[in-house]
């Protein structure tokens, strides 16, 4: 088997895709910095007292209290920033998630016996090669399928003569589908 | 009675699959909490030094805390942002890089069996949802290969002959049917 050629039928994932993830993904981050920005700013913002010893106690107090305030305004911008990373991921993943999980649906019937449709994807998803193989192998499979059922068909016909002729037109439509089938390995 | 315009269905895709979507959400959680740890033990280091240093100075031109930290939260921001952000970037081109080689093996195998090679590994990804979902191809197409060889080494069977014709009509037809299984 040669290496990937889905670039025949073109990408499996666009670059726009890509480069709209990307973009996505920078204004979240930056929305997720800019909200713990605003936290510490509105934490330090508050005017110092007016006199040198108040502004020295204030200056010195802060130490004790930044780190609870960093705390809390990271632990605000980890659970924003998760938050709103993880609905875009699955947002924007749906698009590659959904197919593998529509093929893997359409796999499970195709084994269990179950009447196979041919696969589409709608236009804005990725892997759309993947339809394509798969729609592309059932379609061999069926054409072979209705020719191995036409030569035996072809055989039978013969049945309205001899005896002898029937078997042996059956046999030699046995022998044909054998060689036919070789090509499967 | 109005006729109303039959609405075309549309192929069923769900939105979300824990398997695949799930990895890179808890990947993407990860980086965001690194960066805020980081950031964190960073700017509490830095802002206990500068604000030791400002108030032991003596001299006190700012109006809030706020004035004497702003260039340098300034840039720890920016720091966690271009961390994060690059992270994120490199995290993304690695899934699109991994579902590319792992689809495209996907796809390669499904038109490698269309030419008849049903035996051939996938050979995608080993590990995750992509390198289960080869395994469900190669599953589908052992189970195709199987089906054929069963049905070709029936055929060679009475093709051979010395079968009572009563028995030759009874598998020429369990044949026929077999073969109507396949992709049905």
């Amino acid at each position: 088997m040669s290496g990937p050629k889905s670039a025949v039928d073109g990408p499996l994932i666009q670059r726009r895709y890509v480069f709209g993830l990307l973009l996505r993904l920078c204004i979240n981050f930056a929305g997720g910095v800019g909200i713990l920005f605003v936290i510490l700013y509105f934490a330090l913002s508050r005017p110092l007292p007016g006199d040198y010893a108040g502004v020295f106690h204030a200056l010195r107090n802060l130490s004790l209290f930044l780190q609870p305030i960093l705390a809390v305004s990271v632990l605000a911008y980890a659970l924003l920033a998760c938050g709103s990373t993880s609905a875009l991921c699955v947002y924007i993943l749906h698009k590659v998630a959904g197919p593998l999980y529509r093929m893997e649906l359409i796999l499970d019937q195709y084994r269990s016996g179950a009447t196979t449709q041919t696969v589409s994807f709608r236009n804005d998803d990725q892997i759309q090669p993947l339809a394509h193989a798969f729609n592309l192998w059932i379609g061999t499979l069926r054409h072979d399928r209705q020719r191995w059922l036409a030569t035996m068909k072809d055989a039978e016909r013969h049945c309205l003569q001899d005896e002898g002729t029937c078997r042996a037109k059956m046999e030699e439509a046995l022998r044909k589908l054998e060689k036919d089938m070789a090509r499967y390995h | 009675m109005r006729n109303r315009p039959r609405l075309r269905l549309r192929p069923r895709i769900r939105y979300v699959s824990p398997r695949f979507q799930g990895p890179a959400v808890l990947a993407f959680a990860a980086i965001v909490a690194t960066g805020g740890a980081i950031f964190w033990k960073l700017v509490d280091g830095a802002f206990q030094r500068v604000f030791l240093h400002a108030s032991i100075r003596g001299h006190y031109p700012f109006d809030s805390s706020y004035d004497i930290v702003r260039d340098l939260l300034a840039r720890h921001l920016a720091g966690l942002f271009v961390g994060v952000f690059l992270s994120g970037s490199v995290l993304v081109l690695l899934i699109v890089a991994v579902t590319r080689f792992g689809i495209g093996k996907a796809v390669d195998s499904l038109r490698a069996s269309a030419e008849g090679d049903l035996s051939t590994p996938t050979g995608s990804t080993p590990v995750g949802e992509i390198g289960r979902f080869g395994g469900k191809i190669d599953s589908a197409r052992s189970h195709t290969l199987a089906s054929v060889l069963k049905i070709r080494s029936e055929a060679a069977a009475l093709a051979s002959g010395g079968i009572s014709p009563e028995e030759f009509r009874l598998r020429w037809d369990e044949l026929k049917h077999r073969i109507r299984r396949i992709a049905p």
